[in-house]
């Protein structure tokens, strides 16, 4: 198990776990961000990354993104 | 029978576009998650007994941001008799997770599956009969932006409505809580049958609003904590987990999805959200907006309307239409000088607000906006903020009430409010005019005076947040930051130039009303007085608004334009920004047609000592409190009438110190001001204003002191 954060571009894992306040971390579920997702990094800066879950792209700051485990 | 249909699905799947489709209106859409932030009703066309309600995009029925409150709330509380589903067919696995929540809520659904066009041009297929059969509700495909099925979907839905009949629920959840629901509906006291399956889903997920809507709250907790146990996860990832597995069931069954590698989307996002390129690209699009609106296309529009069409044609013909029926002077002075002379001014000015909200609806409609919130996060959150709020802030250099409106979608509460309260520093379309005609009067109409002062109001943004972070009210880490980026498309020119209009046409009334009265008022404040112990018309320098302007211009003489037309501008700037146009309008033109421009600069003289104390009101004037109607939202919206009036006193104070010390410093730098109390005060006022960007933040200090006393003990 890893922080999504580590990803790098074109890397794809399936999620884990995610951590973090509970509304935060329902939201990200909503999102498409379920335990068992497979999420492809398709880019990011030194802030965010953007990734691809579920059909759809997706912008996390890195704080976020490190709060997500994959597998 | 009258029924209500309500359009709930993702953000950013096309309901508003629907909604405009069903209704005939011409409300704005965008292609960004968020840009419906208020429920819309309107009638269906041609079925007058059918009223359609368009609700802001949803991830789920646990809602995150504030517009999602609001929709909820609709669909829980008023209960429309059906609702129609719009699903993004190109992006189906996840939309279908708010689905099988809204066909838990007993109300019939009807699914609209959306962008049919792109699945089809994507080759991917969705076996509609079987969806809806596994779903256990009417499936339609449709394209509303294409117009094609929305014929067959509206059929359904009204159908549907009309039946009066509660939705089938056909999706079983797992045994273990399939058992624990059934249990949990047996507890439930006052409630409908068909409202059952939602509230008791609701309370094994220990959803915290849902005390709001149940008259008696059941104890669930030990059927939660079993169930917990068993599957050794918290409830509401149980639930979860269990939709996402059903919907990846329905995936296998009906879709097939052509798997291809990078779209044209994920090609474009390379270049705009690269490491070292996507700040330039975001700087030079901003300053091309600009420069056209400002210069080139702008000016030739903007002079053709303030001197031939105005100038000549509207005041000259009035003029002498006046003269030849012999009308008294000060009609013809109300008329040509007060009416008209005050309104031309930031009518001139339409053609270039009408470029900018050009150029602004494009990149919210191709979808560049989510990418520079994206771009926009890592900068904003040194600050105290995240890029959510430069939604808000882009969408305010148009004008401000939207801007302030689409706060909504910020999660945060304490992010929200320092948005709203610096959202306005940003120049809106109506300050651009005044930017314009300084820039005119000092600079010889230099076009890069608007972008300058564009980021000169971004500035003004940071310094504020940074401070205002310091305060106990505003303390805490801003919200993390999660965005939908949609894919690009070609925006519709239909509907940027509708928006365009809009905006426009919207501008165009109010200087039929507000700025019509405005200048009617001023007017007569200028023209009228006391003279030879008579009240009647005199000279401007007898008039009632020089009195008036007179008896608070001290306030302004620190800041160089103590003069009493220049305060009298600013102050019709609080009511309306174009005001501050018209009113230096008709203080400027009265008593004279002629060539516009030029007239207006030597008298420009009177208004303004120096080049600097120019500078100084525009700065006032641009980062002063908003117009009425933004003020009016913000205080609709900001959450209390105590941070309210502390909002309108941060920006007055605010700019005035900016003004100060614009005013003092730089005039004493170019040798325009004087050294003497003014230059110490503003001195005082710039290191306080240093003093509390850069101080240490008290509340890290405050929370590092608990941390340690935590950890001694």
């Amino acid at each position: 198990m890893m922080a999504l954060a580590l990803m790098s571009v074109g890397e794809k894992r399936k999620v884990a776990s995610i951590h973090g306040k509970d509304e935060v971390v329902r939201h990200l579920q909503d999102m498409g961000f379920a335990p068992g997702a497979e999420v492809e990094v398709v880019g990011g800066n030194a802030g965010g990354m953007i990734l691809l879950v579920k059909g759809t792209r997706i912008a996390l700051d890195r704080g976020l993104a490190s709060k997500i485990l994959v597998a | 029978m009258a029924v209500i249909i309500a359009l709930a699905g993702n953000p950013n799947s096309g309901k508003t576009t629907l909604f405009n489709a069903l209704t005939g209106s011409n409300q704005y859409v965008g292609n960004w998650p968020g840009v419906t932030v208020e429920q819309k009703g309107g009638k269906l066309k041609g079925q007058s007994d059918v009223e359609i309600m368009d609700l802001p995009g949803i991830y789920s029925l646990s809602p995150y941001t504030l517009e999602e409150v609001v929709a909820r709330k609709y669909l829980v509380e008023e209960r429309p008799d059906a609702i129609l589903n719009i699903v993004d067919g190109t992006n189906l696995e996840r939309n279908l997770y708010l689905s099988t929540q809204l066909l838990e809520l007993g109300i019939p659904v009807v699914l609209a599956i959306n962008m049919m066009d792109l699945v089809k041009k994507n080759g991917d297929e969705i076996n509609i009969s079987k969806l809806s059969k596994e779903l256990g509700c009417e499936v339609v495909e449709i394209s509303a932006l294409k117009g094609t099925g929305i014929k067959e979907a509206t059929d359904a839905v009204v159908k549907a409505a009309k039946s009066g009949q509660s939705q089938r629920i056909v999706h079983k959840f797992d045994k273990t809580v399939e058992s624990a629901l059934e249990e949990i509906e047996g507890m439930l006291t006052g409630v409908k049958e068909d409202q059952k399956r939602y509230f008791a889903i609701k309370l094994f997920e220990g959803d915290e609003k849902i005390s709001e809507q149940l008259k008696s709250m059941p104890d669930v907790s030990t059927v939660v904590k079993r169930v917990e146990d068993a599957m050794d996860d918290d409830a509401e990832s149980i639930i979860t987990n269990e939709r996402y597995t059903y919907i990846a069931s329905l995936m296998s069954k009906c879709y097939k999805k052509v798997n291809k590698g990078l779209t044209v989307s994920d090609r474009i996002d390379r270049i705009v959200t690269n490491r070292i390129l996507a700040l330039p690209i975001f700087v030079v699009i901003m300053f091309i907006v600009y420069y056209i609106a400002v210069s080139t296309i702008g000016t030739v529009v903007t002079d053709w309307t303030n001197d031939v069409l105005f100038g000549e044609w509207i005041q000259g013909g009035a003029e002498s239409l006046l003269e030849s029926v012999g009308a008294s002077d000060w009609v013809i002075s109300l008329v040509v000088d007060g009416i008209l002379g005050g309104i031309a001014a930031p009518i001139g000015f339409a053609p270039q607000m009408a470029i900018v909200f050009f150029f602004l609806s494009i990149l919210e409609d191709c979808g560049y906006m989510a990418r520079v919130a994206f771009i926009m996060d890592r900068i904003f959150r040194r600050f105290g903020l995240s890029g959510r709020s430069f939604i808000p802030f882009l969408i305010s250099s148009g004008c401000g009430v939207p801007g302030i409106m689409s706060t909504r979608t910020i999660e945060n509460e304490k992010d929200r409010r320092m948005t709203m309260m610096t959202t306005c520093s940003i120049p809106c379309g109506a300050k651009l005019p005044v930017i314009a005609l300084i820039a005119g009067y000092l600079l010889d109409g230099a076009w890069w005076l608007a972008p300058v002062m564009y980021f000169v109001g971004i500035a003004v943004v940071v310094i504020s947040c940074i401070i205002l972070k310091k305060m106990r009210a505003f303390a805490g880490d801003p919200a993390p930051f999660v965005i939908e980026l949609p894919q690009y498309h070609v925006p519709s020119i239909k509907g940027v130039l509708m928006h365009v209009w809009e905006r426009v046409w919207a501008f165009l009334k109010k200087a039929g009303t507000i700025l019509f009265l405005c200048c009617v008022v001023m007017w007569f404040l200028a023209s009228f007085g006391f003279s030879d112990g008579a009240f009647g018309l005199v000279e401007t320098e007898d008039s009632l608004l020089r009195y008036i302007g007179g008896a608070i211009a001290w306030i302004f003489v620190p800041l160089g334009f103590g003069t009493w037309q220049a305060v009298a501008s600013s102050l019709s700037g609080f009511v309306t920004k174009e005001g501050i146009l018209s009113t230096m309008g008709v203080l400027a033109g009265l008593g004279e047609v002629e060539e516009y421009e030029l007239s207006m600069h030597d008298q420009f003289a009177a208004f303004f000592p120096t080049g600097i104390a120019a500078v100084s009101f525009l700065i006032f004037n641009l980062f002063d409190s908003p117009c009425l109607a933004a003020l009016s939202t913000m205080a609709k919206e900001i959450g209390g009438r105590k941070k309210f009036w502390f909002a309108v006193l941060f920006q007055n104070v605010s700019a005035y110190c900016l003004a100060l010390v614009v005013y003092q410093i730089g005039g004493l730098i170019l040798g325009e001001v004087a050294f003497g109390v003014g230059t110490v005060a503003a001195v005082i006022v710039l290191a306080g204003i240093l003093y509390l960007l850069f101080r240490p933040d008290p509340n890290k200090k405050a929370s590092n002191i608990a941390a340690n006393a935590k950890q001694a003990a």
